[in-house]
């Protein structure tokens, strides 16, 4: 059998169940019990889990495009087949939250929540196929535009079809928000009419409950149930008014008697989303300034939201890191635990050459990073990870870094639940380097999308 | 600065604050006591920010300590106290009770002025030439420069903006300020328009008063026709606007003073450079003068009449009874071309109106108090008076010497710019110890300090005790 020398009961226990099938067949060979699985056992020198630190010789267990386990030193059952790679380093795939890889299409008008990036996804696109070999195994692409271009989508750089390649759809709303009155309308009229909506739905749910009165006078031949069920509606009333319609569907006797809320406007509908929290807002701004005319912007709204940040050679963004520092009258962005957006870079302080480095300094003020490549090109996914490596250079922490390249984009892209990190239970979206990530000289060795191999000859 | 014969210090602080008290009626005394017996002090405008900032439930108060305060309405008081709530100025004079919460700053070897007032300038509150609630960059370089000269508050586009750093919000103090008219002698034609224009309106306006009255009696009377009546003339001659020119020469000059003088309005001269061949006839028409002393023009020869500019400008519409403001040749902060002539130097620009004979005191105000008159501001800004903004300076030595820097600036009662944490001119002349004094104690005595920290202290001082014992008992265990 199965021994384990991990700590954790329930990995072994786990490691067991799935041996189990194996042990009654008696069979020394993996030939048959493997034709209905494909378990795979993956050794390396170290793993970077990303979300439970460094595990060293440690052996990752894949089925079923899924991690099943991973442990340091785990004994893996005989005929399950090895990749032996004492040498590699392993890390959860990169994911690359902010990006228009593979999309050409043209942003329409300022105001377009309501698209979706998933309809301009064009599977054949070369550079889907290129990225993987740079570690990438998911990528959330936004839709091109100015002012609100409209909802993300998460896809994995594979498939043939738009549905093939989906992960999650949408990701996130991205609104671009300048220091300008025109820009900080849209966001204060999407708000505006979403209090609208409210007022409308509101009275429509009045007069509807007038009328369900009405009828219940005019046929009281029902008295008994009635009560009960109006006890339940009311109930429902202190909740959120979206759920009702759902939570209806699953009481069948009272079938017609639905109130069905009116259809809001398309436009208006993410903005009901974002408060509902069905939705998350990804705010681009380019300065400290457009950060305080953000939160001008949003007013009394009480939103949490993560942060697109373009870096410059002279951004002057440290200025609203936090509340603190320079004694804002707002909270700054760590304060708000935003998640930020930015490149690997090095900045300088404005009018000056002295360096400044914004993730390490983000950070510390208590934002969360979420790094993406310099520029939305092939090239610069290739410098991707070495990037990084110079801020950690620089001075930033080595797991934020790794954390910054693959869990904080996926929770980004609320898909934080299924990969990221490498973990039991996850996608099996892994990439083998040759040594340490962010050492210069380091190399690409294989890379795993769901348990496949999509680069590097690998054999057991 | 010329300094005034140096006074037993408590005459001059009482003389200085009558000063005050006279330029601001509402709670000038200084505060007796803290809380509610001094808020009765207040005026109602002051009740009502705090019943603001009690909304918040928070009170921010501010202190300048010990400076030599320069108010800018000729009081100077050595060694005095500005304290400000909430960013408006409560009081200024000595023996004050200075909130222990209060944020701090020792001006003491130091000059304190209210901040500067540039009439117009560019950049400095971020790109964009309008909608400056919206487009605002309160962290922009340009806006630490033009704290680094001193200015607080600034005109762009006929809107008065303050340089709040660090915020968006409440910057434009005032906007729609000036109509822009033009007078220019190569168009006769557009000066007799506008001529008719102000004739057409005075005339509706003498009518429609006249209807006012009388309707009051007869209410069956019929309004005047507002027939060719420019809205925007009418706006000006109701004084709701300030009608701005651009002018430099003698003739154009002349002519706008008799157009005010003749329908009664208040003129805005830029320009301005032939003024003192005509400042008699500016001073009676009430004009305001928008001067660049620096400003060189050759006469015409031709004329007879003097013209072209002169070094004496400033001084002599001063003398004339013109309110005169200076503004630099370039309104930006210009790091090549003019260099020197850029916003940044709009003290050194006011210099040269002192060069050619302008009283200082006049000097001062040409950069502080009359630009917030012509802004229509001077309600909050230009001077430190009680109940006005706390926008001020901390200067090393006389504003418009040439040596000085700004060390401190302060707008809305929040420190905003500090030489020495700003890197533009940090290393230039650091600021003298003797700036920021230590505080030297007898032998014997000790630095009074806050109850809380005593009592730390004292706590800390019992665990010591207790900690001896043992100490002993470890030493005889040996």
């Amino acid at each position: 059998m199965v021994l384990a020398r991990d700590a954790d009961t329930n990995m072994s226990l786990s490691i067991l169940l799935l041996a189990f099938p194996l042990a009654l067949g008696a069979s020394p060979r993996p030939a048959d019990p493997s034709a209905s699985s494909d378990l795979l056992a993956i050794r390396v020198g170290r793993a970077e889990t990303a979300a439970k630190g460094t595990i060293e010789h440690a052996v990752i267990l894949v089925e079923g495009g899924k991690i099943v386990t991973i442990g340091e030193d785990l004994a893996v059952e005989r005929g399950i087949p090895i990749v032996d790679k004492p040498g590699w380093v392993a890390m959860p795939g990169l994911v690359d939250a902010y990006s228009r890889l593979g999309l050409d299409g043209e942003g329409g008008e300022d105001n377009s929540p309501e698209v979706r990036a998933f309809r301009e996804i064009y599977p054949g696109a070369e550079e889907y196929q290129e990225v993987v070999k740079y570690g990438v195994t998911t990528l959330g692409l936004y839709p091109a535009g100015n002012g609100i271009p409209g909802q993300a989508v998460v896809v994995r750089p594979l498939g043939k079809t738009p549905e093939e390649m989906l992960i999650q759809d949408p990701a996130y709303l991205k609104v671009i928000l300048r220091a300008a009155s025109s820009s900080k309308k849209l966001v204060r009229d999407g708000f505006k009419k979403a209090d609208e909506y409210a007022e409308k739905e509101k009275k429509a749910r009045e007069k509807w409950e007038k009328d369900q009165e009405a009828k219940k006078k005019k046929a009281p031949a029902k008295k008994e149930e009635k009560p009960e069920e109006k006890k339940g509606e009311e109930k429902k009333d202190e909740g959120k008014e979206e759920a009702k319609p759902e939570a209806k569907e699953e009481k069948p006797p009272a079938k017609e008697e639905v109130f069905v809320p009116p259809e809001p406007d398309p436009k208006i509908k993410p903005f009901l989303d974002l408060r509902a929290g069905k939705l998350h807002a990804l705010f681009s701004i380019s300065s400290a300034g457009e950060y305080l005319h953000l939160l001008d912007a949003l007013g009394k709204e009480k939103l949490s939201f993560d942060l697109r940040i373009p870096l410059s050679r002279d951004s002057d963004i440290f200025y609203v890191e936090d509340k603190k520092t320079y004694d804002l009258e707002v909270d700054g962005i760590g304060d708000r635990k935003c998640r930020v957006v930015i490149e690997p870079m090095l900045t300088l302080h404005p009018g000056t050459m002295r360096q400044r480095n914004p993730a390490m300094e983000l950070m510390r003020a208590g934002a969360k990073v979420v790094f993406v490549p310099r520029n939305d090109a092939l090239a610069d996914l290739k410098a991707w990870l070495p990037n990084v490596g110079e801020i950690v250079g620089a001075g930033l922490d080595r797991q934020a870094a790794l954390r910054a390249l693959t869990i904080e984009p996926a929770t980004l892209l609320g898909v934080d639940s299924r990969l990221g990190s490498l973990e039991k239970g996850k996608d099996a979206n892994i990439v083998f380097l040759s040594g340490d990530p962010f050492q210069p000289s380091t190399r690409i060795q294989a890379v795993m999308l769901e348990g496949r191999f999509v680069f590097g000859e690998v054999k057991p | 600065m010329i300094r005034r014969p140096v006074m037993p210090w408590r005459s001059l602080a009482l003389a200085a604050l009558a000063a005050s008290v006279l330029g601001a009626p509402l709670s000038a005394a200084p505060r007796q006591e803290q809380g509610a017996g001094a808020e009765q002090a207040g005026g109602e405008s002051e009740k009502k920010d705090d019943a603001k900032a009690g909304e918040k439930g928070e009170e921010h108060w501010f202190a300048v300590l010990g400076g030599e305060v320069h108010t800018g309405t000729g009081a100077v008081l050595r060694g005095a106290t500005v304290l400000a709530k909430n960013g408006k100025v409560t009081a200024i004079g000595y023996d004050l009770d200075v909130p222990p919460e209060a944020k701090t700053l020792d001006a003491k070897g130091m000059l304190v002025y209210p901040g500067i007032v540039a009439i117009s300038s560019q950049g400095l509150i971020g790109n964009s030439g309008s909608d400056f609630e919206d487009t605002i960059d309160p962290f922009n370089s340009r806006m630490i420069l033009g704290l680094a000269a001193g200015i607080t508050t600034t005109g762009a586009a006929g809107t008065a903006v303050k340089l709040k750093r660090f915020s968006v919000q409440g910057a434009v103090v005032r906007d729609k300020i000036f109509t822009t008219l033009s007078w220019s002698g190569r168009n006769p034609a557009g000066k007799r328009s506008l001529r008719e224009k102000f004739q057409k309106t005075s005339e509706y306006l003498r009518q429609f008063r006249e209807w006012e009255e009388k309707v009051k009696r007869d209410k069956e009377l019929k309004e005047p026709a507002k027939k060719d009546v420019d809205t925007t003339i009418l706006s000006i001659l109701k004084g709701e606007t300030t009608a701005k020119f651009v002018a430099n020469d003698r003739d154009d000059l002349l002519g706008i003073a008799r157009l005010a003088e003749e329908f009664g309005f208040r003129p805005v001269i830029e320009g301005c450079v032939e003024g003192w061949t005509v400042a008699d006839e500016l001073g009676r028409a009430g004009a305001f003068a928008v001067v660049t002393p620096r400003e060189r023009r050759p006469k015409d020869e031709q004329l007879a009449a003097p013209a072209g500019s002169s070094i004496e400008n400033a001084s002599i519409l001063h003398k004339a009874g013109v309110q005169v403001a200076v503004v630099p040749a370039s309104e930006g902060v210009d790091l090549g071309g003019l260099v020197g002539r850029d916003i940044m130097h709009i003290t050194i620009e006011a210099d040269f109106a002192v060069r050619g004979g302008l009283p200082e005191d006049a000097a001062l105000a040409s950069i502080t108090t009359v630009p917030a008159r012509i802004l229509g501001i001077s309600h909050r800004v230009g001077s430190l008076e009680v109940g006005k903004d706390c926008d001020l300076i901390v200067t090393d030595g006389d504003l418009l010497h040439y040596r000085t820097f700004v060390q401190y600036t302060v707008v809305d009662g929040k420190l905003v710019y500090d030489k020495e944490k700003e890197l533009f001119f940090a290393h230039i002349r650091p600021r003298p110890a003797a700036l920021a004094p230590e505080k030297k104690l007898d032998k014997g005595e000790s630095e009074t300090k806050p109850a809380e920290e005593k009592a730390g202290e004292e706590k800390a001082k019992e665990v010591e005790k207790k900690e001896e014992p043992k100490k002993e008992k470890k030493e005889e265990d040996k």
